[in-house]
């Protein structure tokens, strides 16, 4: 399991401190900027995009920290501000746009092939693309289930879905990129 | 022109078993780059740029721990709890089990001042309420007329 996954017990102590908070939020910018951000931009697939929503993400999560009292998980809370913003981008971007979800599908494929921030390697390239082609929240849970190796409880926990439904999704979502590597060859 | 060389592909390499070939040969590269210092420098821009929120002085600091006490307390009130179910069952085992525990029984001093005529008359019988046993006699079937003593016509005058 990622470590980032797992609290700081001190850290989330000085959270709750006024007199420590901003000093404790720094680190938690620190720590979780890139496992937020890869998770970002594997659903956007594009670095200002992502670049944009990190932002947002920690902002919204500066504007409400007095709202973490500690009670859930500080990554499980940050991962859930995160997914929020994205999908809502996503859902924004098809308003503004006026595509359907397939057409965006599409144009994230177009995206994909066209970024120039990836490291060349052909097999996880089409890998993306493949992971492209899924539903919104199947491709969620593979992203954090494949690429983040996160438990599924935490995923629960992020996308209040439960595990069956979760595991259930994983399968699904392999199943397909298998499917789309068969047909694509 | 930005430099991209930041690879970030996790570093996770153990497989799972509901992964298929094509998974367990990508390893989880993702194969997704950022510019070089990308993240050092977000995270110094992104916490000096954070508003100020002079309110979060007013936010209320969590109750210090209480030490020893704080610690234990919820194991202190699991065992009076426990104590305490405890009592109760073995109070209704001493009222409820046949033969056991009768006062009579079990204590000498109890026993002797029942066997004792004075006691009984001065303790147990003036506590006794005589118009609830004349009203439970009476519930019985029983004939004030059949008396011979005069007080009963006395006791159904009062009734």
């Amino acid at each position: 399991m990622a470590d980032y996954m797992h609290d700081d017990p001190k850290l989330v102590e000085r959270l709750r401190h006024p007199a420590t908070v901003r000093a404790a939020f720094g680190e938690v910018i620190a720590l979780y900027s890139e496992p937020l951000y890869r998770q970002i931009r594997r659903m956007v697939q594009n670095h200002d995009d992502a670049n944009d929503l990190l932002q947002n993400t920690f902002l919204k999560a500066w504007s409400n920290i007095e709202n973490f009292r500690g009670d859930a998980r500080l990554s499980t809370w940050l991962y859930k501000i995160a997914v929020n913003e994205t999908l809502s981008h996503l859902e924004r971007e098809r308003k503004r746009r006026g595509i359907s979800l397939d057409d965006q599908e599409a144009a994230l494929i177009n995206t994909i092939e066209a970024d120039a921030d990836i490291d060349g390697d052909a097999l996880a390239l089409k890998l993306r693309k493949a992971i492209a082609t899924l539903p919104e929240k199947q491709r969620l849970v593979f992203n954090m289930r494949y690429y983040d190796d996160m438990r599924y409880d935490d995923i629960s926990a992020i996308l209040g879905t439960s595990v069956g439904a979760l595991k259930a999704s994983y399968h699904l979502a392999v199943k397909k990129i298998e499917q789309f590597f068969s047909t694509d060859d | 022109m930005v430099k991209y060389v930041k690879r970030i592909s996790p570093k996770h390499t153990v497989m799972k078993k509901e992964d298929n070939e094509i998974l367990r040969t990508i390893a989880r590269r993702d194969g997704i780059t950022v510019p070089e210092g990308y993240f050092a420098d977000f995270a110094r821009h992104m916490a000096d740029a954070l508003p100020e929120r002079p309110e979060l002085s007013q936010m209320s600091a969590p109750a210090p721990p209480s030490g020893i006490w704080g610690k234990i307390r919820p194991y202190v009130y699991m065992a009076a709890m426990f104590a305490g179910v405890w009592c109760m069952l073995k109070m209704f085992t001493t009222v409820t089990a046949p033969g056991e525990l009768t006062p009579m029984d079990k204590n000498p001093v109890m026993a002797e001042a029942f066997g004792n005529d004075d006691f009984i008359d001065n303790y147990v019988l003036d506590d006794v309420n005589q118009w609830d046993v004349m009203d439970q006699m009476m519930e019985d079937g029983f004939d004030p007329g059949t008396l011979d003593e005069p007080d009963s016509t006395d006791f159904e005058a009062a009734l």
